[in-house]
């Protein structure tokens, strides 16, 4: 996969990409998460949090490590279940994005909320950079975006991240700095004086990501970021955490929206009513993705053809072809609509059980 | 965790006062200026009484409404609206948090009872033979009487919804300044069940009127030091005792 990887970055000189549509092969770095084997649940104790941090290779290479993970909610008078999450288990290593996918109602939020210790789960362990997510330490290098971000609303929106910016104990001289950073990081910059109440949907989403991004945290779990956003911002928030990507952050995102993950994610877990029913790259779920290649020439009137590659190795053998044969390659897409493929499939395969 | 407790602190007091709670400051001025207006001639010779009695309940009456308005709702309606979300994704504590809200509102109730205070002792000096330093001390123990109900209202806005919350936080202020009358009822009825349960309502709620000195003070005598240090002593101990409660709920607590 790293040599594929290789390949099409050296594809760039050769073939033209359509903008907004980056290859696959480029996105997705070599395999970001494994499957974890369920563990054997039980509940947190007081002597789990007093657990020391452990500081071995392995610690530091897991952003995160959720295993087992059980919620049940229940409701009502005779306490019937309502909705949850049963034996969730997955690894993100440091690095690497990894998108919780599912409908609305499936158990994303629920997870992310337990990996916060916004609630308390039923069973399973998660850990965060190594630490038990109990332990107040482990939320230090956390920035989190909830589904409908709400604040303050008396407060402008530099004092909301000034809060936010002592909460986190940054130093009183660093902290003016840090906020101006972020402000100009989503784009905030001007508003910053205003109260939050006079802000949009979208610029409570913005101020959302600035809070999330104070001081420079290693893990960013953001639930449903995209929501609430017109094209332009969703297009913006996808380029700044692109950006992030590049610099190395660990970015566990949730969403619905298919097309958003596809662009993002090294490695997506599909939930279905609260239960994992696939974790994996989606270089290894989808076979390398599909390719379409436009080559000059054709029979119709559009004066080009599109050839249709299933996986890299068919790209390679498609583009040499083309190179032996002398037809001038127009561009190479990458097929949209591979993860979605993915998920209807893992929701029919969940449903015909 | 100083910083980060101050820091909610702030944020609280900021968002409350903004939140039109000020208002009821000018509501305040309007009652004093109509008590020594309309009600002071009405009465012959105790015209200096009435704005001060007036006056001076009416400080612990605001500052009870914003206890049981702003208080009982405080950690609910920020669990129901999400706002506490992203404040617990930080490394805060949970009881951190409940420290910092109550405080934030106890700053607020401190702020509204200082205007008052101030507008009372101007109306006072204004009157010829009524300002006296003797209210301050009053002033001082409707404080730590409103400390200790915006406790109550913190420790039920963590546990039920804030009608509920409000509606209990009342009963307790109202149950708080008759427990006294309560012990006395049981113990003259001569039924040793009635006596039972008048000692546990005594001995289960506040004695709210360890802190009402007001009816002595405006008929002329003045407030014992030892009486105010203990009563210190007794607000700071009940307002321990529910935040350590309230802390242990909200420890538990889901936030969804």
């Amino acid at each position: 996969m790293q040599s594929d990887a290789r390949w099409m970055v050296s594809m760039h000189d050769m073939v033209s990409i359509t903008p907004g549509k980056t290859p696959a092969a480029e996105v997705h770095p070599p395999a970001a998460a494994t499957l974890a084997s369920p563990a054997t649940p039980h509940r947190e104790t007081g002597t789990q949090r007093e657990n020391p941090v452990p500081d071995t290779p392995l610690a530091r290479q897991t952003a995160l490590r959720v295993q087992g993970l059980g919620k049940t909610f229940r409701s009502g008078f005779l306490r019937r279940r309502d909705g949850g999450v049963q034996d969730v288990s997955f690894t993100v290593p440091e690095g690497s994005v990894f998108a919780l996918l599912g409908h609305n109602g499936a158990g994303k939020t629920t997870t992310i909320n337990s990996i916060l210790d916004l609630i308390h789960p039923d069973s399973g362990t998660v850990e965060i950079f190594g630490v038990n997510h109990r332990r107040q330490e482990a939320r230090r290098q956390v920035g989190y975006l909830p589904e409908r971000p709400y604040f303050f609303e008396h407060l402008t929106g530099r004092e909301l991240l000034g809060l936010y910016a002592d909460l986190l104990e940054i130093p009183a001289v660093e902290k003016n700095e840090c906020i101006d950073q972020v402000l100009e990081r989503t784009r905030m910059a001007e508003a910053a004086g205003r109260r939050l109440r006079k802000y949009s949907k979208g610029m409570l989403q913005r101020i959302g990501l600035a809070q999330a991004l104070l001081g420079d945290p290693r893990l960013l779990i953001l639930d449903e970021p995209m929501s609430g956003l017109d094209p332009l911002g969703r297009r913006e928030v996808r380029h700044l955490l692109q950006e992030l990507k590049a610099q190395g952050k660990t970015i566990i995102l949730s969403s619905h929206i298919v097309p958003d993950v596809e662009m993002l994610a090294d490695t997506v877990g599909i939930l279905r009513q609260g239960r994992m029913v696939h974790v994996g790259t989606l270089a290894e779920a989808t076979g390398g993705g599909t390719y379409q290649v436009r080559i000059a020439g054709g029979t119709d009137q559009s004066g080009y053809q599109v050839l249709t590659a299933h996986g890299v190795d068919a790209l390679r053998e498609v583009l040499d072809r083309c190179g032996a044969e002398g037809l001038p390659v127009l561009g190479v897409e990458a097929g949209s609509g591979i993860l979605e493929d993915l998920f209807v499939k893992a929701h029919e395969s969940q449903e015909a059980r | 965790m100083a910083q980060r407790i101050l820091a909610l602190t702030v944020s609280t007091f900021r968002e409350t006062v903004r939140d039109r709670i000020f208002y009821l400051v000018g509501v305040f001025g309007f009652v004093m200026l109509l008590s020594t207006a309309v009600l002071s001639p009405l009465t012959v010779g105790a015209q200096g009484k009435i704005m001060t009695d007036v006056g001076l309940a009416a400080m612990s009456i605001f500052g009870l409404l914003v206890v049981v308005f702003v208080g009982s709702s405080m950690v609910r309606k920020e669990v129901e609206k999400g706002t506490i979300l992203t404040i617990m994704s930080k490394p805060v504590g949970r009881r951190e948090y409940l420290v910092g809200k109550y405080l934030g509102l106890n700053l607020t109730l401190l702020c509204m009872l200082v205007v008052m205070g101030l507008m009372f002792l101007l109306m006072t000096f204004l009157a010829p033979g009524t300002f006296s330093l003797r209210f301050v001390p009053v002033i001082y123990l409707t404080l730590l009487e409103l400390m200790l109900v915006n406790a109550v209202a913190v420790f039920f806005s963590t546990c039920v919804s804030p009608i509920l919350a409000a509606v209990f936080t009342l009963g307790a202020f109202v149950v708080g300044h008759l427990s006294q009358s309560i012990k006395d009822f049981g113990t003259l009825q001569g039924s040793v069940f009635q006596q039972r349960v008048s000692e546990t309502v005594y001995y289960l709620m506040p004695n709210l009127e360890v802190f009402n000195v007001r009816g002595d003070v405006v008929h002329g005598m003045t407030v014992d030091a030892g009486h105010v240090g203990l009563a210190t002593l007794y607000s700071l101990g009940w307002v321990g005792l529910l935040l350590i409660f309230a802390g242990a709920i909200f420890a538990r607590k889901e936030l969804r």
